[in-house]
């Protein structure tokens, strides 16, 4: 059976810049795959790449067995790849219920306007993360990192993902948000979801992920299970500077 | 939706501004409901401009292009044609719609600032281009006059501009009431994450881009067939398209009420200065005003008043 996604060879170049070179990599269906890495390895790129906020400069990336390269974000997104940012991404003037609503909009304008959203679907997904009515009613603004980062994951998973990518989704958490949402994701993961996660939090990765990918300067430096990546002594250099 | 009570409010709401309009002439001039006409237009104008540029961001300086190639389209049917107003105005707005996705299509591609400024340069071009390209048939820098007009009188008028005000207004409110509207203020806020939602982000600009020339198109063809005559200076205008952008700004971009609120407040602040200033000195109070405005409320007057509002029912249940 092919692999939910395989990168094959992409590189991305900006300028004399080569910020992902030459990179394969591929995670099966309803495997978590972490990508990990130092600063400025390429990992990000990777993800606007799989979601074509970047162009390629060459290379391919196949998802369930065909070629996406040519598919513009939304339609990547309704094939079912769909992605968190490092840093959320909120619509701020809107409450979490019209955030969650955006990601189960219809592409249709029609039925955008014919249609009346769902407010128990929305609420649904919302309490899914673990939102109550309180928080539904919320602005982004008024809401801690840890619900950003629900609310984020919410509006991905209302978009009907198949993959999802995530991007530092650790980061600026409490210990106690940190145990929160690795039980969420855990809870995904039974749902029949694919991850790829991107952390520098490495013991908050461990639970999560069947495989890990060490990238460095834009490179694959290692692959394997999470114990073998760890243990390589080339990550060790690259990534732990030992 | 009528079991809505939030709606039924709205609802009622619009239902007492129709009643209003309808009895209004009962107690204005004639000169008053000439000075409503106007405000009528500068109302759909910057409606028109509201749900483009206020609801996704994309501020147009170019909103007279789209005015003027619906007023040209109409009244050069009519002057050298003679073709009827009720084909001329259809056509004019069909060729706003056509000719300024044309023009507006690889301009909703980029964003910000550059988006504004190739906006504007359409509108200079066509300011330039009316004047020395075929003079004979645009009538150059003089225009054209004696154009058909489609009542007469500033009562029809008046009943006339404020019905397709009012129609056009409550359209757009229940338009942006839909899903539609939340995923255009959406763009706003960050159109890289609505397409991270798998929404289309360049189908659902240039809907509202056609919305807009739609109700550009109306306006602009309604307003020369009431005043008889077009000129280049009277549409391709700075002050006239800051006069439809401040509108919408002090009035409350996004919100479909506040352009009408912004083009009354401006439209008869103008003219009740006029006997005291009557120089173009005029513009420099209502640009005070509107900045005053702006700087203490950036929601503008629709957000005063609604917080007014709010306080005055707080203070009714206390």
């Amino acid at each position: 059976m092919s692999p939910l996604l395989e990168l094959r060879n992409i590189t991305k170049r900006f300028g004399g810049l080569t910020a992902v070179n030459e990179l394969s990599y591929h995670v099966e269906e309803g495997e978590s795959l972490g990508l990990i890495g130092p600063n400025g390895a390429g990992k990000t790129t990777t993800f606007n790449l799989i979601m074509d906020e970047f162009q390629l400069t060459s290379g391919q990336i196949i998802y369930r067995g065909t070629n996406i390269e040519k598919l513009p974000t939304h339609k990547r997104v309704q094939e079912g790849i769909v992605r968190t940012y490092q840093v959320p991404r909120p619509f701020h003037e809107m409450p979490v219920s019209d955030n969650i609503r955006i990601g189960m909009m219809p592409e249709n304008i029609g039925k955008m306007i014919a249609e009346a959203p769902d407010p128990d679907a929305e609420m649904a997904i919302a309490r899914s993360v673990g939102f109550g009515e309180r928080e539904f009613a919320m602005y982004p603004g008024e809401l801690s990192m840890g619900d950003l980062r629900r609310l984020e994951l919410a509006r991905t998973i209302a978009a009907g993902p198949k993959l999802l990518l995530l991007d530092e989704v650790f980061a600026g958490l409490t210990v106690a948000e940190i145990g929160q949402i690795t039980e969420l994701l855990l809870e995904k993961r039974k749902d029949g979801l694919t991850y790829i996660i991107v952390s520098h939090d490495l013991r908050s990765l461990a639970p999560l992920v069947d495989r890990v990918v060490a990238m460095s300067f834009g490179a694959l430096l290692s692959e394997g299970s999470f114990d073998e990546v760890l243990a390589d002594e080339k990550v060790q250099e690259a990534y732990l500077g030992t | 939706m009528l079991s809505d009570p939030g709606m039924r409010k709205y609802l009622v709401g619009w239902a007492l501004f129709g009643v209003a309009l309808l009895l209004f002439p009962q107690v204005a001039t004639s000169g008053t409901l000439r000075i409503f006409i106007f405000a009528n237009f500068i109302a759909i104008f910057a409606m028109s401009w509201d749900i483009l540029s206020g609801r996704t961001g994309y501020i147009s300086f170019g909103h007279p292009f789209l005015i003027g190639i619906a007023a040209y389209t109409s009244a050069m049917l009519t002057y050298h044609l003679q073709t009827p107003l009720y084909f001329s105005i259809p056509l004019g707005v069909i060729a706003t719609m056509v000719g300024g996705t044309l023009f507006f299509l690889p301009a909703l591609r980029i964003r910000g600032t550059y988006f504004a400024l190739v906006t504007l340069a359409f509108m200079e071009l066509m300011y330039q281009l009316t004047q020395v390209m075929r003079p004979d048939i645009t009538g150059g820098t003089r225009g054209l006059s004696g154009l058909p007009t489609l009542l007469t009188g500033a009562l029809p008028n008046y009943y006339l501009s404020s019905a397709v005000m009012f129609v056009i207004a409550f359209c757009l409110w229940l338009l942006i009431r839909t899903r539609l509207g939340t995923a255009l203020s959406a763009i706003s806020m960050d159109e890289d994450a609505v397409k991270s939602s798998g929404l289309d982000t360049t189908k659902l600009k240039l809907f509202a881009f056609m919305v807009s020339a739609f109700v550009a198109g109306v306006g602009g063809t309604l307003y020369v067939h009431y005043l008889g005559s077009i000129a280049p200076r009277a549409i391709f205008d700075i002050n006239f398209l800051f006069t439809i952008l401040i509108a919408a700004l002090l009035g409350g971009a996004s919100t479909i009420i506040g352009p009408i609120m912004g083009a009354f407040f401006l439209t008869f602040l103008l003219e009740y200065l006029r006997p005291y200033i009557p120089g173009t000195e005029r513009y420099f109070i209502y640009g005070s005003i509107a900045l005053i405005v702006y700087v203490l409320e950036p929601k503008g007057l629709h957000h005063i008043i609604q917080r007014l509002y709010g306080a005055l029912m707080r203070g009714k249940q206390a």
